[in-house]
């Protein structure tokens, strides 16, 4: 088990830390959980990263065939390239086009495709983007540098029940030379949520 | 399996004790049925630890943006999707 | 309207884009969690809804919320009591804070 560390802030560490010892404490004595149970769950987690989603995206740029599969059976797309979906839950990635921008958010809690990109980042759990994603999708990418172009539509993904949404972006123009592993190197993890699009090879700011 | 792709439809304006994965600010307002995603076990009664059977059938439905917020600040086009449950929905008949 | 945690289309301020370093305690939150539920001794829908009952839902941060929905269903299913965690975590803070 890992040592405890106080926040660098020199702020208290939050007194729930204690009590998640003390529960994985209480359920390890009592053999309810097993020190590799929850081993297992925390490499779990780590092995779980953006790259993933890169991965796959940068795969569905350079296959169409694959692509169909990513749209049309998600968690079969992944497990082609050696990821473990979670089993419960659809995985359904929902594509970019120059008429159509997708925004990823749930609203009740924080569901998020974690069994093929890891933890979401903070603000994706905040309550001013679960709040605003759904009624400002427009303002609120604009905070993130984004803008879509004049006459795309923008579509909201509200994650309410059984499905974890990602996002395949488009391709950048220009990188027709690259190899897959450099266009997923494109893909950042925002672009698969859908507040911004991923890196381009002239990259212009924002106005 | 009560709904099919391009079915109008409302989202029951109910208020339902314990936990629901309807949001409130769904309730009442009318869109179509995007997609038949599948039927799953009913969350507001696995979140008691009951079995949640029979599944439920679960649908994509699909809302214009304009029609759930009146101070909505984008085209006309821009839609919203949010997955629902079969028994929060009812059919809706009528003109768009 | 719905519970304090249905917040789409509620007022809200700018969206912080700062990312905290993820803690230990958070690590071994999402951990525990996983490990119910890969055992099935707790669903995701449960966490859902013993978050969403948390009094203080608005002033906890997100990790908060996850140990204090994952205590409170231990104690709902009589798998561990209010009073062993509080008396253990109280032995864990002292370890901490040093004689």
């Amino acid at each position: 088990m890992s040592n405890h560390t106080h926040e660098e802030t020199g702020s208290m560490t939050s007194p729930y830390a204690a009590r998640i010892r003390a529960i994985e404490a209480l359920l390890l004595e009592k053999g309810v959980l097993t020190e590799p149970e929850v081993q297992d769950s925390i490499s779990y987690m780590e092995a779980r990263t953006p790259a993933n989603g890169a991965k796959l995206v940068a795969r569905a740029w350079v296959d169409p065939d694959f692509k169909e599969l990513l749209l049309s059976d998600g968690k079969a797309a992944a497990k082609e390239l050696g990821m473990d979906p979670e089993h419960p839950a659809e995985f359904i990635v929902v594509e970019n086009t120059p008429e159509v921008h997708n925004l990823i958010v749930c609203t009740l809690c924080s569901c998020y495709p974690r069994a093929i990109l890891g933890r979401p980042p903070d603000w994706y759990k905040s309550f001013a983007y679960r709040s605003r994603a759904v009624r400002e999708p427009r303002a609120v990418m604009r905070e993130f540098g984004f803008e879509p172009p004049e006459g795309v539509e923008v579509l909201v993904h509200d994650s309410t029940a059984d499905v974890r949404y990602m996002v395949l972006p488009m391709r950048p123009p220009g990188t027709e030379g690259m190899d897959e592993e450099e266009l997923a190197g494109l893909v950042t993890r925002d672009s698969l949520v859908g507040v911004n699009v991923p890196r381009s090879l002239s990259r212009t700011s924002l106005g | 399996m009560t709904f099919g792709p391009g079915d109008r439809v409302r989202v029951l304006a109910a208020e339902k004790p314990g936990h629901v994965r309807t949001p409130a600010y769904l309730k009442g307002k009318a869109g179509w049925v995007e997609s038949v995603i599948g039927t799953f076990p009913n969350p507001e009664e696995l979140a008691y630890g009951l079995s949640g059977l029979p599944e439920r059938p679960l649908y994509k439905v699909g809302f214009r943006q304009t029609d759930l917020w009146k101070d909505y600040r984008g085209p006309a086009e821009d839609c919203l999707y949010a997955d629902i449950y079969e028994h929060w929905l009812e059919s809706e008949r009528g003109t768009k | 309207m719905g519970g304090v945690h249905d917040m789409g289309g509620s007022p809200a301020g700018p969206v912080d884009k700062g990312q905290h370093e993820v803690e230990d305690w958070e690590r071994l939150a999402d951990a525990i969690n996983g490990a119910l539920g890969a055992k099935g001794l707790q669903s995701t829908d449960e966490l859902r809804r013993a978050i969403e009952s948390l009094k203080d839902y608005r002033d906890l941060s997100y990790y908060e919320r996850w140990v204090a929905a994952t205590e409170k269903l231990l104690v709902q299913k009589g798998v561990l009591s209010g009073d062993e965690i509080d008396e253990r975590a109280a032995e864990i803070e002292r370890r901490w804070n040093g004689p």
